[in-house]
């Protein structure tokens, strides 16, 4: 019994994200689409650990959770009619037609309609930290509870900020569609950057003591993947998935067994994700060749980065130059302190870290990095590399002070220790 | 739907209205309403921020002073209602308007508009604005109780003016968490959520009033309905060149 219940639920969780975006489009409500489906949920965990789980999931989910909608805006129909007679100036707007009855029909979900949802939660009129939530919430199926703890907020905190987004999109109006093609370019980087940062908030924690929250990383490989399904044209689509599934692959190399950050060049590369890697180096060869003449994307420019350093045996193999061209063609195309911070990173290993300083000297100053580990991180390793350890100690002191997390602290601290000990 | 859109810009670097600058800015306008002008249902620009009195009813009788509610250079130097179908034609419609370029429009959904003299006012009457501010309370939105019960008081309000004709239009928004805020920089369209200033944002909604002069501007103003705390800037509308 105990088992079955268990895989109806998770059977449930994998189907409800598809049935839901079609609810919210036959609804024209989020919040009724997720308190459709949440009704649903008590009746398929009430009826399929005895029945089974029904042949068509998905569908079951929809057609109920439709019909529970329906009986329940039949119930609350009278008492809204009530409501709107008592006040006819500065009231609200008439409320759309009454429901129409239950329907025997069975509904299936649709693709699109997920597509729908996905633009709708990553819509820029919401705060990215409301489009990541909801994302998580309405298309992943996480729990309130569930993204609480992988941002490490409350959970009264992330009720309410879901709460006021999908207040916003009902009062605002803020439209269920796929945006027209004139849109779109305005339109899909904060789904794609939603996306990245549910991955980078996974991969690469920004407070706490643990750095890698995996359930997060799962989720972004996820949505980009369910992206690239939904939108197989665009080509950044395919960037980020290759850009998040080469990260990716390099999880399990990333942590020690104590928890401890391992750098890149430490990492054992057999516990590199091989799958993770053929998927991401043939993403992102999709991606270079939608992009064609218009060149690549932001996010293709970086998954080709990852590549790089995916293709390369050894930390010794790596192909620095073309790391630090593809850094170059980043800045291009997507300026910012922290790419030239990492092309000055390519530099110090292409051309050898005299030259990296010099690039790192030119973006020191941005007042973006100032309260960051991230410069004196940098330089601290190139004077390390030079041979210079007191004016390195230095660097990894400030380094410490400002990092963020323990595990990054831990390893300033560790490198600090060596500086000193080698008579700085 | 309809829409409020409120035109910000800094005062400090801005044309002040009447000025050769500001007139000559009036053309890119004037397109705008030429272009859209089925979505546009009402407009009109103010003068500056320090033509403003603001009545705070913090106390019995209400506090009258010069000045805006809120002292910034950046203050709202116009109004749109707009009529559009969703957020995103709304947007589509405030990138368009040539302050988004320099300054911003905070877009605000509204709960209504209403035209209540035909576009009339008063014989000889100049037109005002009256801004509505104050904290928000939490669950005071449409919908809720308390909403319903400001609404009733603001029926009564613009019931006891009509036949006086002293208020031609108002609307109602929605609470400032529903705001979104359009900027354009370099031909890029920037949409962020909420008010640009959430200090110095309308919250409730707004009246165009007509009145001989600013006493009887200010004394209609003083009888808008206003939760203990709240407040009303009103401030005179910018009366465009002829042609």
């Amino acid at each position: 019994m105990a088992d079955a219940a268990a895989i109806a639920e998770r059977t449930f969780r994998e189907e409800s994200g598809r049935a839901l975006a079609t609810l919210a489009r036959l609804l024209g409500d989020l919040s009724a689409a997720e308190d459709a489906v949440q009704e649903a949920f008590v009746e398929a965990m009430r009826t399929w650990p005895v029945r089974g789980v029904p042949d068509r999931p998905g569908a079951w989910i929809t057609t109920t959770a439709r019909n529970r909608a329906v009986d329940r805006a039949r119930r609350e129909a009278g008492r809204g009619r009530r409501e709107r007679e008592a006040s006819t100036v500065w009231s609200l707007p008439a409320e759309p037609d009454p429901p129409p009855s239950p329907v025997e029909e069975v509904l299936v979900p649709v693709d699109d309609d997920q597509l729908r949802l996905i633009f709708t939660c990553c819509h820029p009129a919401l705060a990215p930290a409301a489009q990541v939530g909801l994302t998580l919430r309405l298309v992943c199926g996480l729990r309130i509870s569930e993204i609480a703890r992988a941002f490490l907020q409350p959970e009264p905190t992330v009720a309410q900020r879901l709460s006021r987004a999908k207040a916003k999109i009902r009062a605002a109006g803020i439209p269920f569609r796929v945006p027209p093609a004139h849109l779109l370019p305005e339109r899909v980087p904060p789904v794609l950057a939603c996306i990245y940062l549910v991955f980078t908030e996974g991969y690469s924690a920004s407070a706490g003591d643990a750095l890698v929250r995996h359930e997060l990383c799962d989720e972004a490989v996820r949505l980009a993947r369910l992206l690239v399904e939904l939108m197989p044209d665009e080509p950044e689509a395919h960037g980020l998935a290759a850009l998040v599934l080469l990260q990716d692959s390099r999880r399990a190399a990333r942590l020690s067994p104590a928890g401890d950050i391992v750098l890149l060049e430490d990492q054992d590369r057999s516990r590199w994700d091989r799958d993770r890697i053929a998927a991401g180096l043939g993403a992102l060869g999709r991606a270079t060749r939608l992009a064609g003449g218009r060149g690549p994307g932001p996010y293709t420019l970086q998954a080709a980065i990852a590549a790089a350093h995916a293709r390369a045996q050894s930390w010794a193999a790596t192909d620095w130059p073309a790391i630090a061209a593809r850094y170059a063609d980043l800045a291009a195309v997507a300026p910012s302190p922290v790419v030239e911070l990492n092309r000055a990173v390519a530099v110090s290993f292409a051309a050898g870290p005299e030259a990296g300083l010099a690039v790192l000297d030119a973006v020191a100053g941005d007042r973006r990095l100032a309260r960051t580990h991230l410069v004196p991180a940098a330089r601290a390793d190139m004077l390390r590399r030079l041979g210079r350890p007191a004016e390195a100690a230095d660097a990894y002191r400030t380094a410490a002070a400002r990092a963020r997390t323990g595990p990054e602290r831990a390893f300033f601290a560790r490198r600090l220790a060596e500086c000193e000990g080698a008579g700085g | 739907m309809q829409y409020v859109a409120l035109l910000g810009t800094d005062e400090r670097t801005a044309p002040a209205p009447g000025s050769d600058e500001y007139n000559a800015n009036l053309g890119g306008y004037a397109a705008f309403s030429e272009r859209n002008g089925a979505a546009i249902v009402d407009a009109a620009p103010l003068q500056r921020s320090d033509t403003a009195t603001t009545i705070r009813h913090t106390d019995d009788p209400p506090l009258v002073t010069d000045g805006p509610y809120a002292e910034s250079a950046e203050a709202i130097g116009g109004y749109y209602v707009l009529e559009a179908e969703t957020l995103d034609d709304a947007i589509e419609l405030a990138r368009q308007i040539p302050v988004a370029e320099v300054g911003w429009v905070s877009i605000r959904p509204a709960v209504g508009w209403w035209d209540y003299t035909g576009g009339e006012g008063a014989e000889g009457a100049d037109r005002w604005l009256a801004l509505m501010y104050g904290k928000e309370e939490p669950d005071s939105g449409p919908g809720t109780d308390a909403w319903a019960e400001m609404a009733a008081a603001h029926q009564a309000f613009v019931a006891s003016q009509a036949d006086a004709r002293t208020i031609t239009a108002g609307g109602a928004v929605h609470p400032l968490d529903t705001a979104t805020t359009v900027r354009v920089r370099d031909g890029e369209v920037l949409v962020t959520d909420g008010p640009y200033a959430e200090s110095a944002e309308v919250t409730g909604g707004l009246y165009v009033l007509s009145a001989a002069d600013r006493d009887a501007a200010v004394a209609l103003a003083s009888r808008i309905p206003s939760r203990p705390g709240g407040a009303v800037e009103v401030r005179p509308l910018h009366v465009l060149p002829a042609g």
